[in-house]
Parts: structure tokens; sequence; C-alpha cells
């Protein structure tokens, strides 16, 4: 037992160690694919030590949307990046030499180095015995209507965080169409490999997705897991050349975008009609509407990721 | 409190290794990938700090809130990316103007 | 009546109507300016029931879930979030009705969507007390005000836009860090459990610290105020009215919270630094204003000088200094508002907002230069308006707490922002050929932004009804007492 701990304890700094080293060479590599490529693995990276944390859902989230998605998305706007990667250090190096910048470089790195050993400082004047929530969680999840006590606090005892959290991102995609970029219009349908990579991978995905979704309510999943990797397989329909038609992506791709707030809305005013509290479900229906309420937010998040990747309003006739 | 200095002490650096490359990098995206650095840090010192106790069930309640986070992480870096990409098309260049001077 | 209006939720109502109309807005995009002008008046309508309500009873709780904090998240309304509500309210109905005018079709479906997320985003902020609550709320506020600043697309819009972004993003993960150690301190993210819980340890300092900077940087204070000028100067005039006269405050009031609760424990050394800032901030915000060539940008200035003036209330910490920085707080964003606006339509007008050719304006929009002027007098501080009241609150509290030092800035800022309002009146009142292509502006633009400064004047007439107003359910209880 001593020396699986010891064990444990070596794997730990090494993760951590392995975590700065890839943090600092993302930041600072000259170039910046090679930045970005370096960021994935951070993602992954963080995925392992978010299974070490004994956080299932949160690595399963760092994996799918850390990683993959925002990865996605950094390498389709690198490609479209009108600079080549390596200028940014360049003009950086250019900056250092001026007279008197190094004085003022230094005093910047000695006052964030103080910084971090105030924060340091600081934790060791935690109290030692932490308990948080865990017990009202404990105490109130058997009325929560799911047996997964992340999910629980995610839908149920702080639903509305949750609800606020789809706003965001819906916040995000209403951005990015004022942005009004044009859409990735690269000719990709010609690589058969991500071809057949598409079509045997995004029906998995969707299983992968479906299954997440589902055993949400009991162990790790749930429904930000599941859109993420729902919104993963689009992201590679798209990479394909895939192009849904417009009809598809009119009205009711909007729909279905709206679905996960105006799902959350309803669930949320409901209750207020018979006297009760904003989002307050009936004890003996919490688990229906919770399930429900995670389709319809699965949904939304993959569409909305997708959209997000597409950069590009996606659902009119504006834009070419 | 041995268990889980590692990951606190990761994610400590991981916060001021984003900031600096944040209030350095002229480079625009070089600042996004900063402030993710920054936010995983963050995170990472969320849940690493709630595992002080000898419970075998940890607390549920920063986990929620880190998957929270990340999402409105993905959110921002798509709106930052997307203004980014416009930027580059009308100006030709991923920096700030004014940052080199300041 | 009266038992109806004790009962119905309406601060459910200030969250989840301007999210109905988002979504429709997004939905029937034709329809937009309608549903949109509809939802926001209903929603103004939702706050005067909820401030109707907390005058006749007391402050407003609604434990969202039904669990209570500090497991669940509770809504929570007093005195200073109603006049937080209220004020917001009235600015964005004007706001509103203005962009009506203000936007093509195209722009149109653009706006509404956003600025109502930006509305709910403002109320959700407001009827909050858990922090991480706050923290979602305060991202949703920083998107959608950073999507809206880049709404003309413009290189100058998107590079605001992006800048603005980029120092919210580090504010917010900033204030984050921040209610980590909170959590981890003190187990609880509801503020006013934790204001039962706080003591003065490393801890404490660190987070208050972290809480201090971010917010510091989101509100704009001197020196974090880097980002505000370009984004406010380049946004589009309604979309720069929301910012400086809403949004920037949204982290204030956040900031003033956490010190209300938390902060009376814990010396007064990081209020006296706060105060100095302030008064740097006025003093630089103030000669920038007055070197400023677009009238966009001075105003914008002007918002970096104004937000001083709210820091100046920290180190005085009595409540008549916390009712000084709150009615200058709502008369700033009248008054603001209705620069933005009176801006809005010079540059609506004339095509551009350079100082030196505003000639003919007065003669062509005597509305106009009237509102700018009038919002003006609120700015400066003279006699009846509102700013002139908040300044001789916050002169009376440093008298009162034997700090006189602090009405230097007070009373000098004030002489700093009467000369760059006669700048730009003065400039108006040129003389010259009649401009090359004016264009006519629409009578109602030219109301609203006159409105919205006869209000910034009126408020000054109402204030001992407005003062008792904002003490319902004792927001200040933190207050300093001699």
């Amino acid at each position: 037992m001593e020396t699986l701990t010891e064990l444990q304890w070596i794997f730990d700094v090494l993760t951590g160690c392995g975590l700065l080293w890839l943090a600092w060479s993302c930041l600072s590599s000259r170039n910046l694919h090679r930045a970005v490529v370096q960021f994935v693995s951070f993602g992954l990276l963080m995925s392992l030590a978010w299974v070490r944390l004994e956080a299932p859902d949160i690595a399963l989230a760092e994996a799918a949307i850390g990683a993959g998605l925002t990865g996605a998305l950094l390498m389709a706007s690198l490609a479209r990046l009108p600079l080549s990667g390596s200028a940014d250090i360049r003009a950086l190096k250019s900056a250092e030499r001026i007279a008197g910048a190094r004085l003022l470089q230094l005093l910047r790195n000695s006052l964030l180095f103080a910084f971090a050993l105030f924060i340091i400082y600081a934790i060791f004047f935690l109290p030692p015995e932490f308990s948080g929530l865990r017990e009202e969680v404990a105490t109130e999840i058997e009325n929560a209507g799911v047996r997964n006590p992340v999910t629980a606090v995610l839908l149920n005892f702080r639903g509305y965080d949750t609800f606020l959290e789809l706003l965001v991102l819906l916040g995000a995609l209403f951005g990015v169409r004022i942005v009004g970029m044009q859409p990735v219009r690269t000719s990709m349908t010609s690589e058969p490999v991500l071809n057949i990579l598409a079509s045997l991978l995004t029906p998995i995905l969707i299983l992968v997705a479906a299954y997440l979704l589902w055993i949400g309510t009991d162990g790790a999943g749930g429904a930000f897991q599941a859109g993420a990797v729902l919104g993963a397989g689009g992201v590679l329909l798209l990479l394909a050349g895939w192009r849904p038609a417009r009809a598809l992506m009119a009205s009711p791709f909007r729909s279905l975008v709206l679905l996960g707030p105006l799902a959350f809305v309803f669930v949320a005013v409901l209750p207020l009609l018979s006297g009760r509290a904003l989002l307050q479900y009936p004890p003996d229906s919490a688990g229906t509407l919770i399930v429900l309420l995670e389709i319809a937010a699965t949904l939304s998040i993959g569409l909305t990721l997708c959209a997000l990747f597409l950069n590009v309003s996606a659902d009119d006739g504006e834009q070419p | 409190m041995n268990a889980l200095l590692p990951y606190t002490l990761t994610g400590v650096g991981l916060f001021c290794l984003g900031l600096h490359a944040l209030l350095t990098h002229p480079h625009l995206l070089r600042k996004i990938l900063a402030v993710n650095v920054m936010g995983s840090g963050v995170f990472l010192i969320l849940v690493a700090l709630a595992k002080r106790s000898d419970s075998p069930v940890p607390d549920p309640v920063p986990q929620a809130l880190v998957i929270t986070g990340i999402v409105v992480a993905v959110a921002a870096t798509a709106l930052a990316l997307n203004l980014l990409l416009g930027l580059a098309a009308s100006s030709g260049k991923a920096e700030l103007a004014e940052d080199l001077d300041e | 009546m009266a038992p109806m209006i004790l009962t119905l939720p309406w601060g459910v109502a200030l969250i989840v109507m301007p999210v109905v109309g988002a979504l429709a807005c997004y939905l029937f995009r034709r329809a937009a300016k309608p549903l949109g002008l509809m939802t926001v008046t209903v929603t103004a309508l939702s706050a005067a029931g909820l401030a109707l309500r907390t005058t006749r009873a007391d402050s407003y709780h609604h434990a969202v879930g039904g669990w209570g904090a500090p497991l669940g998240i509770e809504l929570y309304a007093d005195g200073l979030s109603v006049l937080m509500l209220v004020a917001t309210a009235i600015v964005a109905c004007a706001i509103s009705f203005y962009a009506a005018r203000f936007f093509d079709d195209k722009e149109q479906a653009r706006f509404w969507p956003l600025w109502l997320l930006l509305l709910t985003a403002m109320n959700a902020l407001f009827l909050s007390r858990d922090l991480f609550n706050m923290y979602v709320a305060l991202e949703l506020t920083g998107l959608a005000a950073v999507a809206l600043t880049a709404l003309t697309g413009s290189q100058d819009a998107l590079s605001g836009a992006i800048r603005y972004l980029l120092a919210t993003m580090l504010g917010s993960l900033a204030y984050l860090l921040g209610v980590v150690f909170i959590y981890h301190g003190y187990g609880t993210l509801d503020l006013a459990m934790l204001g039962q819980l706080v003591e003065s340890n490393p801890v404490t300092w660190l987070a208050l610290g972290l809480v201090s900077a971010g917010l510091a940087l989101k509100t704009a204070l001197f020196p974090l105020h880097f980002w505000l000028p370009p984004a406010h100067a380049s946004a589009t005039p309604p979309v720069s009215a929301a910012l400086s006269a809403l949004v920037v405050k949204t982290a204030f009031y956040v900031l003033l919270r956490f010190w209300l609760e938390i902060f009376p424990s814990e010396g007064a050394a990081p209020a006296q630094l706060f105060g100095l800032l302030g008064c740097a901030a006025v003093f630089w915000g103030g000669v920038q204003a007055l070197r400023a060539r677009r009238l966009k940008l001075l105003i914008a200035y002007s918002t970096v000088m104004q937000i001083g003036y709210l820091f100046i209330a920290f180190p005085l910490g009595i409540l008549l200094a916390w009712h000084g920085a709150l009615y200058l707080l709502l008369s700033h964003a009248l008054a603001k508002a209705a620069m933005f606006l009176a801006a809005g339509n010079v540059l609506y007008y004339g095509g551009h907002d350079r100082i030196a050719d505003l000639d003919h304006v007065a003669q062509r929009l005597p509305l106009t230069v009237a509102a700018f002027a009038l919002a003006g007098v609120s700015i400066m501080g003279l006699p009846p308006s509102g700013g002139f009241v908040a300044k001789w609150l916050l002169i009376q509290a440093s008298l009162d707490t034997g700090q006189w030092w602090w009405t230097v800035p007070i009373l000098a800022g004030s002489l700093v922002a009467a000369a760059y309002v006669f700048k730009v009146v003065g400039f108006a009142f040129t003389q010259a050929e009649a401009p090359q292509e004016a264009k006519l502006v629409p009578v109602s633009m030219q109301w609203t932004a006159l409105v919205l400064a006869v209000a910034a004047i009126a408020l000054g007439l109402i204030a001992p009804w407005t003062l008792t107003w904002l003490d319902v359910g004792d927001p200040f209880s933190g207050a300093v007492s001699r």
C-alpha cells in the first residue's frame, strides 16, 4: 500500500511537470502550428490529471471540449490566418531589445513570481479538513432524480447556472454571426481517407454521445460531454467536406440550436404556475425532466459547437 | 495535504505561465492560448484542493463548476478566434496595433 | 391589486422575459425589431413591479429550484439591486427605442438577440448573490458586450472588441480564482453566508485581492482602463451607450457587494489604494478627454474619469459616501447614455464625430446639442442635477470623516469636466457653410437623447425619495459607522 501511494505520488508529480512543460512550450514555441498541437496534447494530459483527481466527468468534458473542439477551432483558425507562425516570436524578440525593456521585464517577472509564491503561501492557511458541500449534496441526492452527484449539481441544485451557461454558448454563436466570416471552403472532398474515417466514425460518435447521455444520470457523463462528442462528429463531417443542404440550415437548424435553452425556459417556468420556485421539479418526475433537459441540451450544444466551428451564420442566404 | 500538492502547484504554475504569456506575446492567437492555459490552471486548483478530506467520495460541486467553466471557456475562445479572423482579414495582422508601443 | 404585486415573481420575470425575447428574435429575424421592443418594455414593467414590491414589502428572495443556499442558488433583491435593475431598465428602454431607428434591417436582426441576452445577463447579475453564478453572469455580460462592440465589423471595432474580450476574460479568471479560494476557505458560494463566516487570514487577503483586481479590470479603474476607450469609442453609438452607461457598472456592483459584505473586517489599506487610483482616474480620464479630437473618444475617457469618482467612496466608507457613489452611478448611467446617443445623432447627421468640425450642428440638431449640454451639466455636477447631489454627498462624507483632501479631486474633476463639455458645445455653435451631405436625423432619436439628459437632471430633484428607497433591505449595513 505504501509503495502504491508513493508510485501514485511520483506519477502525479510527473503529470504536473508534463503539464507545465507542455504549457510552457505551447506558449513559447516559435511555430504557431506546433503551439496548437502542443495545446491539444496539453488538453489530453489534463484529462489524465482529471482522472487521477477522481473527476471522470471533467476528464470527459476536457477531452471532448478542452482538447478536441478547442483544438479543432484553433487549427481551423490558424489555417486561415495570413501570417506565418514565427512572426510573433520575432516581433517579441525585437521588442525585448529596446533599452529599458529588460528592466521592465525583470520587474514584471519578479512580480509574477512573488504572486505565485503568495498563492502557495495562502494555500497552507486553508482549513486542513474540507468537505465543502459534499454533505448537503449527499443528503439531497435522493430527491434530485439522478444518482450521479455531478449531474445532480449541474442540472438540479445549480441548474440555473447551467441555464445561463447555455446562454453563454448561444451568445458566442450570435457573436460569431455578427462577425460573419466566410465559411471554410476548402476542397477536402478529394481526401478518401478522411471520407472513410468520417463515415465510419460519425455513427460511432453518435452512439457514444447517446451512451454518455444515458449513463450520465448514474455514472460519468451527461449533456455537455455528449453534446461535445456530437459536436466533434459534426466537425469531422464538416472537415470531410460535407455541407448540409441550405434548406436544412435555415429554420430547422435555428430551432434545434434553441432547443436546449427553450426546454430550460419551459421546465423552469412551469413550476411557477403551480406556486413552486423557478426550476423546482416535481419530486417524482425530476428524473424524467432532467433526462429530457439533457437530450435537448445535448442537441443544442452539439449543433452550436458545430456552428461555431463552421465560423459562419449557418442559417440564411446572407452569405454566399 | 501532501497528495494534493502536485496538482495544486501545477495549477498555480499554469495560471502564472498563462498570465506571463498573455502580457508578453503580441500575437493574438498566442494570447488566446494563454487565457485557456490560465483557465485550466484555475480549474485544476479548484478540483485539486477539494481532495483535502479523507472521504472516499469527492465533493461534486467543484467538478460541476469546472464543467460549466470549460463550456464558458470554449464559447469565449470561439468568439475570440472569430474576432481575430475578422481582424486579420481586414487588417492583414493578427496583433493589436499599440501593443509594442505600450 | 396590491397583494398581486406582492406575490408575483418579478425577479424571475426580469430574467426569463429577455431570454424568451432573445430566442424569439433569433428565430423570427424579420420581426426582430417589434419583438425586441416589446420584450424590453415588458422587462421594464417587471423592473417597475419589483420596485413597487420592495417598497411595499421588504427585500425579494427566490430560491431557484427550491433548494436554497448553500446547496442551491438564491435570487435576491434589496434596494441596491432594485436601483441597478431600474436604472438598467430605463436606459435599456431608451437605447432600444433609439436603436430601432438607428440600425438598418440587417443590423436589427443581429442586434436584438445579443442585446436581449446582454439585458438578461445584467438582470441576472443584479439579482444574484451566489459567487459562481455571478461569474457566469459576468461572462455572459462580457461576451454579449464584446459581440455587440464588433457589430459594425469595422477594423477599429474588431480590434477594440478583441482587446475588450481579452481584458474581460482575464478579469473573469482573476475573479474566479478568488472565488475558488473563498470556496475552499469557507465552504460556501453564498455571499451573505460568507459575510458571516469570513475572518482575516492570508486566504481571505488573496481571494479579495484577486476578486478586486479582476473586477477593477472589468470596470476599467485606472490604470486597468486601457481597453475601455478603444472599445467604447469604436462601437456603434447605441452600443457605446449601453457599454458606458451599464456594462462597466456591473463589475463595480459586484465589487461593491463584496466590499459591503466582507471588507469591513479588512482594514483600511485597500480602501486607500482604491481612493488613490480613483483620483488618478479622475485626473487621467479628464486630461485625455480634453485632448481627444473625436467626440466618442472624449465621452469614453469621460467614463474612465467618472468611474474614478465611484472609487473615492471606498476610503470614506460611511453610508453617506455609498449613497453618493450610487447616486453618481445612477446619474452617470443616464447622462452618459444621453451623451453617446447625442454623439450618435451627430454621426448619423454628418457621418463623422470630429469635434473641430462640429460646426452647424447646433442649428441643425438643436435638441441633440441641448441633450449633450444638459447631460454635461450632470457630468460636471452642477445643481440641480443628479451629478450634483452625488458630488455633494461625497464631499459631505469626506468632511464628516475628516478626510477633507478627497474633496480636491472631486471639485477639480468638475472643472475639467466643464472644460471638455464646453469644448464640444463651443464647436457645435461655430458658424460655417452648410455641410456637404447631411442626413436627416429622425426626431425620435433626438428626443430619446434629450429625455435621458432631462432624467439625469431630474434625478437631483427626487434625491430624498430615491435615497430612502435605496436603503430597503439595508444593503449598506456593512458601511463604516462613526
